[in-house]
């Protein structure tokens, strides 16, 4: 691989060939703002929060998808940067509800931090901008587009990791909206509910409907686990305050997954603290109704008669079907339990249906 | 014909062919097919012309042919007759049968179809001798009007696909992108990057498949070359296209159009088939190796799609959105494959250069530019329309030479070139040539080659405006200052042409301008606020005037004029508020109204040069409204009725005395304007009479005595005192007055003569305009000659000519060293001079006068050459051209250049000018002494009696303010809001002032204009457009 030796804010770096600025200043320990670079993706380059000077080109260049391919001297953060980044800004948060105290992203937002990082006037321009309905029609996403900064991540991920093209650009000039095909609602198009625009949106356009109002960003703990709906095994983060899960997340590092999660994996939590869910061990007396019992009665009364249908008929008789809303550990000890004690391969679980 | 073609063998004999039998015996009627004619009706023409030949059983001699675009298009529809080029314009279907009967038919030209040249008013006859097209060197455009050229037999016939068949015969496709780069063509879509490096970096791409995208998606507001040319030619569209495939190794290709060119589409697509029937297209073309199939891809109407990623993207059928750069098409570009995109006029050079040679090419281009370039003129031009000239013509030479300049009376403010990504060129820098770098480094764009002329009448503001308000739509939406700074540009600009802009908001479009030019995603983004940029370089003062004094000079933005008349008069009279008072009959009140501002309506409706006329816009319909006359009309009524005009205003009388040294038009009217509010003024006049330059330099069959006495006494009936025969410094102390009042106002005017500086200035039968003028009006003894030579060419020149003419002179010239259009004078004065029977010798200039014992004898004179260099005025200057001295027999000379201010009894008192005139702030007419004010021809240097009188109106304002706490002691009335007039403007055209014959004026000094009728000026007064009523 080609090494280039780079100039960037006065220090020497060295980087592969085809390496964007971005990724060098990051190596060069350096941090350059931007809103819509995601390391998922392929840089859209439309934000223009990220510009870099690059010494002999006319204007300025996004950093997100500038590849280095000969010697440069780049400055990230001069006047001119500055000014420039600081306008951008100023622009975007002029077309931006500017409601920060009612908003779920409110602590976690790449917007938030920037405009404070830069010291911008919110009032310097009008604020006309259009308004939209905040469409909660979906049982899990709350799209509030007047919160939309047209980063086009939702759109790119969207198209590039899930290749379901559910959204897009819409309309042209300031009027353009990310929208379903003629703006219906999401549930409308064909859209999975994967919830992978969500988790690359960086304000508050687009956020979980569950977690609405539950608990601010900063309150959040997040415990590391696997997902347990499928083979997969996909790295999830459970979000938790006061001992309840708000909302998942998954981390984007090394996982498998790496980041991506399906609808199962990022919705699907729900039953945890439902109040319809089972706590005790149930038995159906002769009418048919279920009765509260105690976990020996049940334990023995399972025992004796598997015991029966394995005595009478042989193992294979019998087949166990456990449940993804168990955790891992159980659903091990409950395969060893068919295989060992049972004697018996009939075992499946759900996420195979 | 449908056979396919195995060789250029094959090629060549189909051409021999097809010319041997294309030489027509016939009479050929040509009918322009472009959109343009089509637009006006030449479909129609077409079809009368065949039914009318089929009528008369004539086509055996007669063939109609419908051929391509001439560029002309304000002409259409157009009609040549070949072989004699006999040039027809406008031509509707009812004139079609009288061209056959008597053009077809007899050879009889019909005059009323010819054009007619707007500067000469020259009718042509033949296309040939029409300067719009004589003077343009067209290399494209050339073959659009010869033949229908849809049809490729035709083309072939003007020897087409000749470059495709020496391509394939004997040049390699390094050998092509070489010919190219040499040719040194450069884009012609607007970005004008060298065609040939872009085909290079291409071919050098590794990749099995490589794509030809033509762009067609010509989108610019006001252009429309590629129109014409895939409309007029599409095969040389064609041929281009291919040979650049095969030049860069690319088998497929696109031609990206805008939907929005219905014939161009089917054009190109006849050329497609027609080209693929003949093996020119399709697979081992011509029986080569060379494969290479088209298709059409039809744009739905979106700006940025012109863009080159964005019409990649299109293509692929993906939201036409531009991508980031690099990479560059040209490595990855249409479905990741390395792609060459081209606009129509780059590929149309092709074969051109491929024939003729890259150093052939080179020379058609001027100042190391080469090639030619189309471009589209537009906006405030005589002859608009597409004209194409060698790249690096200055832009006079097309704007002067090529499309006859602007309309008579209009001074050029600006030319737009580049459209939305480009700029405003100044009529200083107009000798810049037309090429890529030139325009840039004065912060415009050749672009697509749009130039838009802009005269007074149209607004910087709203001009930055209108690109923004068409790019605000067009943007496609990703990038956030792309789409949040133009729309917070317009939001400002909207603000500031609607009367509610900041100082501030200056800053604030700087602000955001340089930021999009600085981080936006793509082209269109970054060239996005160059208009608005080059318009603050340019015209700043033009944007605070439409922040600070909410007014828009050139009338367009609503909420910041009254009227065009009314806000140009310098006096600020209600002008629409007479005219409608005038229209209702109501002619006493349109007389308060007018002498609200002015105490001389009945002088200044005689002399006044009226600039209110100049900008009214019932000018853009057919003339100006009379205004000078309606003005004169109901102040005649005055006089005539006596009623002893109107009951003096006097508001409350004031204690405080007021000085004003100069009874002339600025100090009679700061007279006036005190004495309403109820000063005390006493007026210091040097001479004998009242009225300055009215009563001395104004002849009488101009401005009777009577009527300048009528409205001087008119002010003296206010308390005014006039002492004449007061010369301050000799009669009266300058500290005596200053003394003696509480503040003074100094209007003493220019009353001497400037001198020629020429030699033998100091003979006898010299006599200076204003001192010969002076003694003629005040009845002192004259000396004049036989033969009179006038020197100068404004409103003084033409008085002492026409006076010298009554006063005996047999002979009178009037030499003017510019053009006749140059002339300062008012332009219905020179006309009368002229029919009066005085001859104006113009572009001369007095070189020595001549004389016999010190006698005048004759009036040695140069002969003018205009030079290409403007002067501040906006007006060429004038160079003499070397050994063309000649003598005019004359006996009597009078200069009239000009007038200087005797300020000798000033000198230690106030500070002055370098000019000598006295230093004044314009706004209040204050000098350097406090309570001491000054203005007229004093402060301003010469000027007209209309601006004096501003200025003496500003100063009794400021005087007003000095003694009144700084604030005006009365309010002005208006009463013009309350004359809406009903119906509809009148159609009838403006009507003529009559005047006296030409064999009783020369009698003596009666006046000229006898003034209009009461109908007339009722009449006169119904034509008003009312500009004030906006809805």
């Amino acid at each position: 691989m080609e090494i280039i030796k780079i100039n960037i804010d006065n220090q020497q770096v060295q980087v592969p060939k085809g390496t964007t600025i971005l990724k060098a200043a990051e190596i060069a320990g350096i941090e350059i703002p931007n809103l819509c670079f995601h390391k998922r993706l392929n840089p859209n380059s439309v934000c223009r929060v990220c510009v870099v000077e690059v010494k002999g080109e006319s204007s300025l260049v996004s950093s997100c998808s500038y590849t280095i391919e000969k010697e440069l001297t780049i400055y990230t953060d001069n006047e001119r940067v500055k000014t420039a980044r600081k306008l951008v800004l100023e622009l975007i948060m002029s077309t931006h509800p500017n409601d920060c105290l009612l908003c779920e992203n409110n602590g976690s937002c790449k917007l938030q931090d920037y405009a404070y990082q830069y010291e911008v006037e919110v009032f310097k321009f009008t604020r006309e901008r259009p308004k939209y309905n905040i469409d909660k029609s979906n049982p899990f996403i709350i799209r509030d587009y007047n919160k939309c900064i047209l980063c086009g991540r939702c759109v790119s991920i969207c198209h590039q990791e899930q290749c379901s093209d559910i959204i897009n650009y819409t309309h042209r000039g300031f009027d353009t909206k990310v929208s379903t095909y003629f703006d219906r609602g999401l549930e409308e198009s064909s859209c999975a509910f994967c919830g992978q625009c969500v988790s690359v949106c960086p304000t508050g356009a687009l956020s979980e409907k569950v977690a609405k109002g539950k608990a601010r960003s900063w309150e959040l703990k997040k415990v590391n686990t696997i997902c347990p709906y499928c083979g997969c095994g996909c790295s999830i983060d459970l979000n938790v305050k006061d001992n309840q899960v708000i909302k998942v997340t998954s981390p984007e590092n090394e996982s498998i997954n790496n980041g991506n999660l399906c609808v199962k994996g990022r919705f699907g939590f729900d039953f945890i603290n439902h109040p319809e869910r089972l706590k005790s061990p149930l038995l159906k007396d002769k009418n048919g109704n279920f009765k509260e019992i105690s976990w020996h009665e049940a334990i023995t009364t399972i025992a004796s008669k598997l015991r029966e249908i394995k005595d009478n008929y042989g193992s294979n008789a019998i087949a166990g079907l456990s449940s993804a809303k168990c955790t891992n550990e159980e659903n091990y000890v409950f395969q060893k339990f068919m295989r060992a004690a049972i004697g018996t391969n009939n075992i499946d679980h759900c996420a195979r249906l | 014909m449908t056979t396919k073609l195995n060789s250029t063998n094959e090629l060549k004999n189909l051409r021999k062919k097809i010319k041997s039998s294309f030489v027509s015996k016939k009479i050929q009627i040509t009918i322009c097919g472009g959109t343009g004619c089509n637009a006006f009706g030449s479909k129609g023409v077409i079809t009368s012309f065949l039914n009318e030949i089929r009528k008369r059983k004539i086509e055996d001699r007669v063939e109609i042919l419908k051929v391509g675009c001439y560029g002309f298009c304000e002409n259409g529809p157009i009609v040549v007759i070949k072989p004699q080029n006999i040039f027809y314009r406008h031509v509707a279907f009812e004139d079609v049968s009288e061209i056959i009967s008597k053009t077809i038919l007899k050879e009889e030209i019909i005059d009323r179809l010819l054009y007619i040249d707007p500067i000469s008013g020259k009718k042509y006859t033949f296309y040939q001798d029409i300067p719009f097209f004589n003077k343009q060197k067209r290399l494209l455009l050339k073959n659009n009007p010869q033949a229908d050229l849809i049809q490729i037999n035709s083309y072939l016939a003007l020897d087409g696909y000749t470059a495709l068949e020496k391509v394939l015969d004997n040049l390699s496709p390094e050998k092509v992108i070489n010919e190219i780069k040499e040719a040194k063509l450069c884009g012609r879509g607007g970005a004008g990057f060298p065609t040939g490096l872009k085909w290079e970096y291409c071919s050098q791409s590794y990749s099995l498949k490589k794509y030809l995208v033509c762009n067609a998606d010509e989108g610019d507001p006001g252009a429309f070359m590629n129109r014409s040319i895939l409309e007029g030619n599409p095969h040389l569209v064609l041929e281009g296209i291919i040979i650049t495939a095969y030049a860069i190794g690319a088998d497929e290709g696109y031609i990206y159009v805008r939907g929005e060119y219905p014939f161009a589409v089917e054009y190109i697509k006849a050329a497609i088939s027609q080209a693929e029937s003949l093996g020119l297209l399709g697979n081992n073309i011509l029986g080569s190796n060379f494969s290479f199939s088209i298709k059409v891809k039809e744009g739905v109407g979106s700006f940025v799609c012109g863009e080159e990623t964005a019409l990649i993207s299109s293509i692929e059928g993906k939201r036409g959105m531009p991508r980031v750069k690099p990479p560059y098409p040209t490595s990855k570009g249409l479905w990741e494959k390395p792609t060459v995109v081209n606009n129509v006029e780059t590929l149309a050079n092709v074969p051109f250069i491929i024939n003729e040679g890259s150093e052939e090419y080179q020379n058609k281009g001027l100042n190391n530019s080469s090639g030619t370039k189309i471009l589209a003129v537009s906006g405030r031009i005589c002859n608009g329309g597409l004209i194409e000239v060698p790249l690096g013509t200055s832009i006079r030479y097309v704007i002067y030479d090529i499309c006859g300049g602007l309309p008579k009376g209009r001074s050029l403010k600006a030319v737009q070139i580049g459209g939305p990504s480009g700029g405003y060129i100044l009529p200083k820098d107009l000798d810049i040539p037309l090429d890529f770098q030139s325009l840039q480094k004065k912060g415009a764009m050749l672009g697509s080659g749009i130039l838009s002329v802009m005269d007074e009448t149209s607004c910087i503001v709203d001009s930055s405006l209108s690109f923004l308000d068409f790019l605000k739509d067009e943007l496609c939406g990703q990038c956030a200052p792309c789409r949040i700074g133009i729309k917070r540009l317009h939001e400002i600009l909207t603000k500031i042409t609607m009367g509610e802009g900041k100082e501030e908001d200056i800053n604030l479009l700087f602000e955001i301008s340089n930021t999009l030019k600085d981080t936006s995603l793509c082209n269109l983004g970054k060239t996005a606020s160059l208009p608005l940029l080059s318009a603050l370089d340019n015209f700043l003062e033009e944007f605070k005037e439409h922040i600070l004094y909410k007014k828009c000079k050139a009338h367009v933005c609503d909420e910041l004029y009254t009227a065009p008349c009314s806000d140009t008069c310098p006096v600020n009279i209600e002008v629409h508020g007479y005219v409608a008072l005038i229209a209702q009959e109501r002619f006493m009140e349109a007389l308060e109204l007018i002498k609200e501002k002015n105490p001389f309506p009945s002088i200044c409706g005689r002399v006044c040069h009226h600039p209110c006329e100049v900008r009214c816009r019932r000018r853009e319909i057919d003339e100006a409204m009379a205004l000078r006359a309606l003005k004169r009309f109901v102040a005649d009524h005055e006089i005539e009725l006596e009623k002893k005009s109107l009951k003096p205003i006097i508001t409350k009388h004031r204690p405080e005395q007021i000085a004003i040294i100069g009874a002339g038009p600025s100090g009679l009217a700061a007279a006036y304007h005190l004495a309403r509010r109820g000063y005390k003024v006493t007026i210091f006049e040097a001479l004998e009479t009242p009225g300055g330059m009215l009563a001395v330099a104004i002849p009488d069959y101009r401005l009777p005595k009577r009527i300048l006495r009528y409205e001087i006494e008119d002010i003296e009936r206010l308390g005014v005192k006039i002492k004449t025969n007061t010369m301050i410094g000799k009669d009266i102390s300058f500290s005596e007055i200053r003394a003696n009042s509480q503040a003074v106002y100094i209007a003493i005017g220019a009353t001497i003569n400037s001198e020629l500086n020429i030699p033998g200035e100091e003979s006898k039968g010299v006599s200076p305009a204003i001192s010969f003028l002076k003694d003629m009006n005040l009845g002192n003894k004259l000396t004049l000659g036989n033969k009179v030579a006038v020197i100068g060419g404004g409103n003084v020149a033409i008085d002492a000519a026409r006076s010298s003419l009554r006063l005996g002179a047999s002979e009178v010239t009037i030499v003017y060293r510019r053009a006749k259009d140059d002339m300062p004078a008012i332009h219905e004065e020179i006309i009368d001079a002229e029919e009066e029977g005085i001859k104006i010798l113009t572009l001369t200039a007095p070189n020595k006068i001549v004389s016999d014992n010190g006698q005048v004898k004759g009036l040695e004179c140069l002969q003018i050459e205009l030079s290409n260099f403007f002067d501040k005025s906006g007006r060429r200057i004038p160079n003499p051209i070397p050994d063309s001295e000649f003598i005019l027999d004359v006996d009597m000379i009078i200069p009239a250049v000009g007038q200087k201010i005797d300020s000798s009894f000033l000198k230690d008192e106030l500070v002055l000018t370098k000019k000598g005139t006295i230093q004044i702030n314009s706004n209040t007419g204050e000098t350097s002494l406090p309570g001491v004010f000054a203005g007229g021809d004093a402060a301003s240097g010469p000027a007209t009696v209309v601006e004096a009188i501003a200025s003496g109106n500003i100063a009794a304002i400021s005087i007003d303010k000095y003694l009144n706490d700084g604030k005006e002691s009365r309010e002005v009335v208006s009463t013009g809001k309350q004359t809406i007039l009903e119906e509809e403007p009148a159609t009838y055209r403006r009507h003529v002032m009559p005047t006296l014959g030409k064999k009783e004026r020369l009698t003596g000094f009666k006046e000229v204009e006898l003034g209009f009728t009461k109908k007339m000026a009722i009449d006169e007064a119904r034509r008003c457009l009312r500009c004030h009523e906006k809805e």
